[in-house]
């Protein structure tokens, strides 16, 4: 097969900016696509070209498959890299790609069939031996056939999405009251996310870890394991904070949930990056979750222990080249990684849209940051809110968790509310630093995590913010005293300072 | 020079007292306690405060009335004007939380759910409306118990930022 030579990313955000940086270092020219919400992205900015695709809602400019083919043709891109969300778990589009002579950089399309419809996904580890959650065999039609199945096997149930994964379209029902209600929710976020509404049950675990298993193969049928993520830090389902190795994994548990993973990707012919998602339960018996037939968000951690360039891999097996292993590579210290959200915690995490109006980024030994944003630059409120992951890397966990902490002291985010010191909260909180968190731990220790206030700080800054004032005051009335028509009676200048306020 | 500072989640401000005394030096005066604060202000908001040979990095961010405080790692969000911008906004609801309160849109997005009616008593606390942005949805609650006086919002139209959605009196 031939070298790739230009990539178009159908992404956005921190990921397009992460794609593309590994295709400079590898020559590869890079191609962007964007939305009228995005002209401004540093993803735009980032790539050698850059084409126009929709209105700002993704199912008009980022999902719209004809578009992002005819940029790619206008540019003269051989190939396409789907990130992750969007298209990169879309069968159609590869198929598309694939008519129109593009390479995916991606796995084909036959298994994303296998794996992306969720229920069809868990047949086929149940003939292929695999252990699975138990739950339903398809997508259920009516919500009366749904809560008799939930009846029958009992509650705590999980209602999930089939057609795609990233935690939306899910919703957890602790009784039957809840039921109808929790169905229509997961089923209209299904079909925003998706554009696909069908939804199925499984059997709620108790205290279940989030571990899942970074898998790897080439066009050869070479398939290995790059060990696993520990992803329990959840909240509605949405991953906050990854690490590496799990604290709860031992090397047997991992040797065996490899293989597990490797038999899974083999038996649906796998090409490329992937992710095997189980569920571990208080009794340490995983259960095959679903798999992500993409690069996942975490990706970082893994590339910290392993040294390894994932989205390099990615590109050199779609270009037709064989894994440089044969097996998983032992694990290399410990990483952690976090999601920095715009958004409140303190008021039920409501998204915090808006202009960023200074940034600074933590800096050292051993830190990566992978944003798409900048000083200056609007979060849009289309898209998912998050705006950046901080990831480090350190010899032990309990070095990890310092490292980050002290990370997390450093990033100054301004104009935009974030979640930054509900991070350090997490890496603060006892059950992380003891390892043993289950799924239900950030919803559980909500208000602990919302950290308590330091009235020596508070004192501080109460003091600093009179200064502040003080001397933005006096700045002001110099100014004013200055201007021509400016009084420095009074009445005048207290309208103006009023005005200019505002 | 006296300055009122209120804390997020306070009733009443504090006075503060200050008085430059030397270059980038002052004198505040807090609760009863003096502190002599070397004060340099750097570009983008930030101030590098020394008290009593304690440092701290300190970050401001103008949000509106309020200006959130980032000290070593803690958030303050402060209330604090002069006499003189506290006598223009009495008579609005600056400092508390009586009187018309109006819910509005704390970002653009779209109202998917009304959850009360015009008219109706509410607590403080209960759910008044339910507003998607960013793919999740929020619900809004009423800061006060009171009475629904004013109901603009509409299941289905979209809001700009700071759109009067609720009046609760």
């Amino acid at each position: 097969m031939a070298k790739i030579r230009k990539i178009l990313v159908a992404n956005r955000g921190e990921i397009a900016v992460r794609v593309m940086r590994t295709c400079k270092e590898l020559g590869i020219a890079t191609v962007a696509v964007y939305s009228e919400a995005d002209r401004s992205a540093l993803h735009v900015r980032t790539a050698d070209q850059a084409f126009l695709v929709g209105p700002p809602p993704s199912r008009e400019s980022y999902l719209v498959q004809e578009r992002i083919l005819e940029a790619a043709r206008k540019a003269g891109a051989d190939a396409i890299h789907p990130g992750y969300g969007f298209l990169s778990e879309n069968a159609s589009f590869v198929r598309a790609c694939e008519k129109a002579g593009i390479t995916f950089i991606g796995p084909p399309a036959s298994a994303m069939d296998a794996m992306g419809e969720k229920t069809r996904a868990r047949q086929n580890m149940i003939k292929a031996g695999v252990p699975v959650v138990p739950g339903t065999a398809e997508p259920i039609a009516t919500v009366e056939e749904a809560r008799a199945y939930a009846e029958k096997i009992g509650v705590p149930v999980m209602l999930k999405a089939a057609g795609g994964g990233g935690g939306k379209g899910m919703r957890k029902v602790e009784r039957l009251e809840d039921f109808e209600s929790a169905w229509r929710a997961a089923k209209s976020e299904a079909m925003n996310a998706f554009g696909n509404d069908a939804v199925y049950i499984e059997k709620y675990l108790e205290k279940p870890h989030h571990v899942e298993i970074q898998v790897f193969a080439d066009q050869y049928g070479n398939t290995i394991h790059l060990n696993e993520r520990e992803c329990s830090a959840q909240r509605r389902h949405q991953k906050v904070v990854e690490e590496t190795p799990s604290p709860i994994l031992t090397a047997e548990m991992r040797a065996k949930m490899g293989e597990v993973a490797v038999k899974a990707a083999k038996a649906v012919g796998y090409v490329g990056a992937g992710t095997v998602e189980f569920l571990v339960d208080v009794h340490r018996n995983f259960y095959f979750l679903e798999m992500n037939t993409r690069l996942q968000v975490e990706h970082p951690v893994t590339e910290w222990v392993t040294g390894l360039d994932l989205v390099a891999w990615q590109i050199k097996v779609a270009e037709g080249e064989k894994l440089p292993y044969t097996e998983a590579p032992t694990p290399n210290g410990h990483s952690i990684e976090v999601r920095i959200y715009a958004e409140d915690p303190a008021r039920n995490f409501m998204p915090s849209p808006g202009r960023i109006s200074y940034l600074r980024v933590p800096g050292g030994p051993y830190l990566r940051d992978d944003s798409g944003v900048f000083p200056g630059y609007t979060v849009p409120n289309f898209y998912d809110p998050m705006i950046s992951k901080l990831s480090v890397w350190a010899p032990t966990r309990r070095e990890a968790i310092e490292r980050a902490r002290r990370a997390l002291g450093e990033y100054v985010v301004k104009g935009i509310t974030t979640n930054v010191r509900y991070l350090k909260g997490i890496l603060s909180h006892p059950e992380f630093i003891a390892g043993d968190y289950d799924t239900s731990f950030l919803t559980r220790e909500h208000e602990t995590l919302q950290g308590k206030e330091d009235p020596q700080l508070t004192e501080a800054a109460l003091l600093a913010s009179v200064v502040y004032a003080y001397q933005r005051d006096q700045k002001r009335a110099k100014t004013l005293t200055q201007t021509p028509s400016g009084g420095g009676k009074g009445g005048i200048s207290a309208w103006r300072l009023s005005s200019r306020r505002r | 020079m006296r300055y009122f500072a209120k804390l997020q989640g306070q009733k009443e401000a504090v006075p503060v007292d200050i008085e430059p005394a030397g270059e980038n030096r002052f004198k505040l005066t807090h609760n009863g306690k003096t502190f002599i604060v070397d004060a340099l202000t750097l570009d983008h908001g930030a101030v590098s405060m020394l008290v009593d040979g304690t440092s701290y990095g300190v970050e401001f961010d103008e949000q509106g009335d309020e200006v959130h405080v980032l000290v070593r790692g803690q958030v303050t969000r402060i209330d604090v004007a002069d006499e003189r911008r506290l006598r223009l906004r009495a008579g609005t609801t600056g400092f508390s939380a009586q009187g018309k309160q109006v819910i509005a849109a704390p970002m653009p997005g779209k109202v998917v759910k009304v959850l009360v009616k015009l008219g109706d008593e509410v607590k403080e606390g209960q759910g008044l409306v339910v507003v998607e942005a960013m793919k999740m949805e929020n619900e809004l609650k009423s800061p006060k118990a009171g009475k629904v006086v004013e109901l603009p919002a509409k299941e289905g139209t979209a809001v700009e930022i700071n759109a009067k959605l609720v009046v609760v009196e």
